[in-house]
């Protein structure tokens, strides 16, 4: 254990420093003499960052259900507190025991979005551990790391001892269970990765090759041996009612993003929009049942406290039974006080009942996500989603009270013209006058438009993903315009960091040689890029050009279908066919339906994979 | 109107939560521990209670106030037992009690008494600590500077401090360990910190204070009733 006086010490000068205390309320302590596995779960963000997601509650408990495994939290300390720790030499610590994490059988990142990847080597020199897998002894932890950006984990792949690939909660315990036996028989940790790369989803970098072709782009990625998968299937669970949910949850002391019970109604999304990388990788649909559902609150209600309760999935509206199920638990709820929020209500899903029966607790603004100005592109991304309903939409939600509406959109989307942006301002005059439409004793409140616009980065697995991302000059000509045209004090204009989008886009369809550029950077100071106040753009660019790495190679590309992508030899079960065919017809503006409305042909139905949609 | 005058602690990791932290992790415990609480009326209806004061970040104590309305009046034991049940390890709900709640807990509260405790750099004798406590209450006034922030404008103000201070008392000396007592001005009408003692101790009574290791610790609120300070229970 760390000295507990000298933290004490250290927790004066810093600000938030429950971020670093543990023992919140259903956290979790076990004896270490009494257990077989300790395994540090580690989100390379802040504290308040990390408990606000889903999945590490689902992990920590489930690990933790286990006796002879046991799961701690550990998070990216703030600067304040790295300071502190260096200058105190004090290893980063897991918040339960407050042991160091080096002393740990296994160290799992989650990685929920590239910029983040910096916070990942910090925390491993932090916690006294070498950066690279092959520095690593015997001795030294399992590094390991699992989450939607493991889709393509190329970028981490000197980093990282192994992937997991797809929905952990069954592989994790298998993995946890080869450990045991590997632990009993004394062999080395190479031999347990021999072992753990036959298991369905697991991935190990340093067991594969990879060959590139003069032009740099990648000729082939080749197993070391030939008993090593040729290609990683990704892992899901397939009945969500039988996959483990937590009933307690740790109740943070201090305030988190998403303070509230999250309620994960189904994974996957049948929608198709081209964009989207999550709408590709968590297929099938796969829903939770109301009655779990209720029971699930019930119970976290009583365990937590918590005032609301979030139904969170990749588009809350298509939940089969949406209004039962709101219905129900308004009227368990109502009582005590307890709000409900749907966060990702699509617009042409949004029934104007049921968003007025949660706001009879609580009422909120309003937010819609057209993505594109114009028709013509809200079909090349196959959103879906015409005018006429985003009017009806925001008619009825005026008529209904409410004056604070934010609109989201996505600037540099393929074929995206001027008149695309300029849609964009249209749309958000024609929200304005609806509300000024109506006659003066109906409107109520004062009326707030906000338009948001982030700057499209092309992901892995994606019918988008052979499309150059826009240049930074196009994408601040395109926000200027805007900004010039949006001349109205009802309707605030708000827009992302064409340059942090760009890094985004480089490393995530990034290959295994950008590893050095992320411990560059890292040396160069870089960590918590994904903080405006702590992104550092100039000593991203002196780390590629030291490294000789042209990150416009990897954003502003295009590639043709027949190119080795780095991701390619991970199979999600929807099929490179599917994804050109898609991409196709964007080019031609062509719609594909909703495939609850008819199978499209993705393939994940067909894979070994095992989805059944 | 039912209103229920609550007193409770905050120790050892909770030292670290700050006051909206704690109303937060109070509204949670009440619905945990199903207390019916009022609610106010509007959009955003939240639970009507509210805290005698915040405790500095860092502080812990064994005095802590709020007052709660509730609903319907509930029996004090069955209402301290069912919300020390869920509250975390370091609140303990102490005491509670009816109050006639016409008057805010936060507009009563005066003073309150402090323990702190701290190592000066060298060893000195009892009486030299002695003395430089009473160079401070020997003072008739005791003038700072607060400066307050009022739009783009910062406002210099000076304020006498001493008639803040009621008394200060040297509990134990054991080498460079000094443990004092006082009890300061809290509440709307004056506030003073208890680490400014530590300030004037150091300024006016010459003493080296090592600031890495200082522990305060609220022993206990007062108000004003009748002309007599008491404690708010």
């Amino acid at each position: 254990m760390i000295n507990k006086k000298l933290l004490d010490k250290v927790l004066s000068k810093v600000e938030k420093p429950a971020r670093y205390i543990g023992n919140e309320q259903n956290s979790i302590k076990k004896n270490i003499n009494e257990v077989e596995v300790r395994f540090a779960f580690a989100f390379p963000d802040t504290y308040e960052v990390g408990m606000s997601h889903l999945g590490l509650h689902i992990l920590y408990n489930l690990l933790n259900k286990k006796d002879d495994i046991y799961c701690e939290r550990v998070f990216a300390p703030w600067i304040d507190m790295e300071e502190q720790i260096k200058k105190n030499n004090i290893p980063l610590y897991a918040l339960e025991s407050k042991d160091p994490i080096k002393e740990f059988d296994f160290i799992g990142f989650t990685l929920q979005y590239e910029m983040s990847y910096t916070n990942v080597i910090n925390m491993l020199h932090l916690a006294q551990i070498p950066i690279l897998s092959k520095d690593r002894k015997e001795e030294d932890p399992f590094i390991i790391a699992g989450g939607p950006c493991a889709y393509n984990p190329e970028p981490l792949a000197d980093i990282i001892d192994f992937f997991i690939i797809g929905e952990a909660e069954e592989l994790i315990l298998e993995i946890l269970n080869e450990y045991k036996k590997w632990k009993k028989e004394g062999k080395t940790k190479k031999a347990f990765l021999e072992k753990i790369c036959k298991l369905e989803g697991v991935y190990v970098p340093s067991f594969y090759d990879v060959k590139y072709n003069e032009d740099n782009t990648i000729k082939e990625i080749v197993p070391k041996k030939e008993d090593y998968p040729r290609k990683i299937q990704k892992r899901i669970i397939e009945n969500l009612d039988e996959a483990f949910f937590p009933e307690e949850v740790i109740i943070p002391y201090i305030e988190t993003v998403h303070d509230r019970i999250s309620l994960e109604v189904f994974r996957g999304c049948t929608r198709g929009c081209r964009f989207c990388q999550a709408g590709m990788i968590y297929r099938p649909v796969r829903e939770r049942s109301i009655e779990n559902l209720i029971n699930l609150a019930r119970k976290l209600v009583k365990a937590t406290g918590h005032e609301e309760i979030s139904l969170s999935s990749l588009s809350t509206g298509d939940y089969s039974k949406l209004e039962e199920l709101v219905l129900k638990l308004m009227d368990e709820f109502k009582e005590k006080r307890i709000g409900l929020s749907l966060p990702s209500l699509r617009l042409d899903s949004l029934d104007i009942s049921i968003i007025e029966e949660i706001q009879k607790v609580r009422k909120t603004g309003l937010t819609f996500a057209p993505e594109a100005g114009t028709q013509r592109l809200r079909d090349v991304i196959n959103k879906g989603i015409e005018e006429e309903d985003l009017i009806k939409s925001v008619e009825n939600a005026f008529n209904l009270g409410w004056s604070t509406v934010k609109l989201y959109f996505m600037l540099g989307l393929p074929t995206e013209t001027m008149e695309d942006i300029e849609g964009i301002k249209d749309l958000a005059y024609k929200v304005k006058d609806l509300f000024f439409d109506l006659p003066k004793g109906k409107r109520k409140g004062n009326l707030k438009i906000t338009v948001s616009t982030s700057c499209f980065v092309p992901k892995p697995f994606t019918p988008f993903q052979w499309h150059p991302q826009d240049s930074i000059e196009a994408f601040n000509k395109k926000q200027k315009h805007l900004k010039d045209i949006i001349k109205d004090r009802k309707i605030t204009y708000n827009y992302h960091d064409p340059e942090l989008s760009f890094l985004e886009a480089v490393f995530a369809r990034g290959d295994r040689r950008l590893s050095k550029v992320l411990i560059k950077a890292w040396e160069k100071g870089c960590r918590f890029d994904g903080w405006a106040e702590l992104f550092k753009y100039q000593n991203w660019m002196e780390a590629f050009e030291e490294t000789g790495i042209d990150p416009h190679f990897y954003a502003n590309r295009k590639r043709d279908y027949d190119e080795v992508l780095p991701w390619d030899f991970i199979d999600v079960g929807v099929s490179k066919e599917y994804l050109i065919k898609e991409n196709e017809k964007a080019q031609k503006g062509i719609l594909t339906r909703d495939c609850r409305l008819g199978c499209t042909g993705c393939g994940i139905n067909q894979s070994s994979i095992g989805g059944v949609c | 109107m039912t209103t229920i005058r609550v007193k409770f602690t905050k120790e050892e990791d909770l030292k670290y939560i700050s006051h909206l932290d704690l109303m937060r992790l109070f509204q949670r415990a009440f619905r945990r521990a199903n207390i019916p609480i009022k609610y106010s009326q509007g959009f955003n209806p939240h639970p009507k209670f509210s805290l005698a004061t915040a405790l500095p970040l860092g502080v812990t104590s064994d005095g802590e106030y709020m007052d709660i309305e509730l609903e319907k009046e509930i029996n004090t034991k069955t209402f301290i037992d069912d919300l020390n049940s869920v509250l975390p390890k370091g609140i303990r709900i102490l005491k509670a009690s009816y109050v006639d709640g016409k008057k805010s807990l936060m507009s009563l509260i005066r003073w309150s008494t402090y323990i702190v405790e701290f190592n000066i750099k060298e060893d000195l004798a009892n009486d030299i600590v002695e003395n430089s406590i009473n160079s401070i209450l020997n003072k008739d006034k005791i003038l700072i500077t607060k400066t307050k922030r009022k739009r783009n404008k910062v406002i210099e103000r000076k304020i006498d401090i001493r008639k803040y201070i009621k008394d200060i008392m040297l509990l134990i000396k054991e080498g460079k360990k000094i443990i004092i007592k006082t009890t300061l001005k809290t509440g709307s009408q004056g506030n003073l910190k208890p680490n400014v003692i530590l300030d004037l101790l150091q300024e006016y009574g010459n003493l080296k204070i090592d600031c890495d290791n200082i522990k305060i610790h609220r022993l206990e609120l007062f108000i004003e009733h009748n002309e007599k300070v008491v404690t708010p229970i």
